[in-house]
């Protein structure tokens, strides 16, 4: 019986120990010089995109002199970081107040140098990812320095650049702008698609019909021909692509003013899509829908997102394209 | 003490086990076999890979002759179609729908079984698909 009481109360005694806690103390900021950095672009790293960062330095003591980014590959035209630490103004906009000069860039480095007495800052920097970074990593180390001779870094990365590329916006017509070419990114008359024959993959058209719903459609040249109603393909104009229909994938690259468009198409999804077992048409395609595509030749794998459509015949659309070979 | 903590871990055991016990027996892939008797197709949908159906109207379910006949809109793809049946209570479906069905033969139709909710009656539906023309 004691023995019991004992255990009972060493559980108690557990019990309380367990729930006590330590004094809050406020944290002792350092007088050294610190520095964060996030970066602020969502999805993936597609070549002549930007990468959006936002750097931010600070010291108790002494002033900030210069902010500089030094990526492992040297930035397209256009990289730069803003020489404005920008606040939000109570209307919501973002107000920019200068605190350096214009970014200078060489090479891979950029730098802002400080020509206010400043003692914390947050910068952005746009990094344009070139050519040369497809399907490599790039990393991106930002260092703030003050006047007392500090200096700090931050190590952003390493980033995946993607394979693929992408082109937005681009007006198909019925009857005139139809013959589109995975490989050129680029749609053609039938004039011009005779001169690119071999690598027209999509004809678009658009049929207005009482007794089916055929509407906006994207058709290999090769696909039965009741699929291709009136249209007359321009010599040589033959392949035949693999399509499979989407509907509400709105790529946010594709689609940025959607209002849900909060996802991504990146590699991996042209990896692993499969579309052996596709047909080679696809029709009644609305807004917002999508056609998965793989060419003849097993080249390219792209999505051919429908921006918008209209009922004269017309279409926006917009591709990412992902080179398989 | 011994005996206390065989009784404590008996009555244990003996509790578990009383509340593991089930009174409704459950088929192979645990479903809850009932006493219902029903045994149909309530509905019928089919979806093409972007999941909007590729109906044309609604698909005219024939309990007695046990057919779904359906008309789907021209141009759809027949090999890589999703069904979606709807049975009376407690039913369920053979084969199983896992994913992409191909219905390109139309001269030699799916069928499905359902299975009522007591597991004792089976009826084969078959399920016709018309092309609408162009």
């Amino acid at each position: 019986m004691m023995r019991n009481i004992i255990v009972l109360i060493g559980g108690l005694a557990l019990f309380a120990a367990s729930c006590k806690k330590s004094d809050y103390a406020l944290p002792t900021p350092s007088t050294r010089l610190q520095n964060q950095a996030i970066k602020r672009t969502l999805g993936p790293n597609i070549v002549g995109q930007v990468i959006e960062f936002a750097y931010a330095g600070a010291i108790l003591k002494g002033k900030l002199t210069s902010f500089q980014a030094d990526a492992t590959i040297a930035g397209g035209a256009g990289t730069y970081m803003e020489y404005r630490s920008f606040y939000t103004a109570s209307t919501g906009a973002d107000v920019g107040v200068p605190v350096g000069n214009p970014s200078v860039t060489k090479t891979t480095n950029t730098t802002v140098t400080f020509n206010v007495d400043t003692n914390a800052a947050t910068l952005r920097y746009y990094y344009v990812v070139p050519e040369e970074a497809r399907g490599k990593t790039v990393t991106i180390t930002f260092t703030a320095k003050s006047s007392d001779g500090e200096s700090i870094s931050t190590v952003m990365g390493p980033y995946t650049v993607a394979k693929m590329d992408m082109k937005l916006n681009m007006k198909v017509t019925d009857n005139n702008a139809m013959y589109i070419s995975i490989a050129d990114t680029t749609v053609y008359n039938a004039t011009d698609a005779a001169a690119h024959a071999g690598s027209i993959d999509l004809v678009y058209l658009y049929r207005n019909l009482t007794t089916s719903a055929f509407g906006h459609a994207l058709v290999s040249p090769a696909a039965d021909p009741a699929y291709l109603p009136g249209v007359t393909l321009p010599a040589g104009v033959n392949r035949s692509t693999k399509e499979l229909k989407a509907f509400n994938l709105q790529d946010h690259n594709l689609a940025p003013t959607e209002q849900y468009g909060g996802i991504f198409i990146d590699d991996i999804d042209f990896q692993t899509i499969d579309l052996s077992n596709s047909p080679n048409y696809a029709i009644n395609l609305k807004a917002d829908a999508g056609v998965w595509c793989q060419t003849a030749d097993g080249t390219y794998k792209a999505y051919i997102f429908f921006n918008s459509v209209a009922t004269s015949g017309t279409a926006t659309v917009s591709m990412k394209r992902y080179k398989l070979k | 003490m011994k005996r206390n903590l065989s009784i404590a871990i008996a009555a244990i055991i003996a509790l578990s086990t009383w509340s593991c016990s089930k009174n409704t027996p459950v088929d192979s892939d645990g479903l809850l076999i009932t006493t219902r008797k029903e045994c149909s197709v309530s509905s019928f949908e089919l979806l093409g890979t972007d999941f909007v159906s590729v109906r044309v109207g609604a698909a005219v379910i024939d309990t007695v002759a046990q057919t779904v006949k359906c008309t789907v809109q021209f141009g759809t793809d027949l090999r890589n179609l999703y069904p979606q049946f709807s049975l009376a209570q407690d039913c369920k479906l053979t084969p199983k729908i896992t994913g992409l069905t191909d219905f390109s033969d139309l001269t030699h139709p799916r069928q499905w079984t359902v299975i009522s909710g007591d597991r004792k009656i089976q009826k084969t539906y078959t399920v016709t698909l018309t092309v609408q023309p162009r």
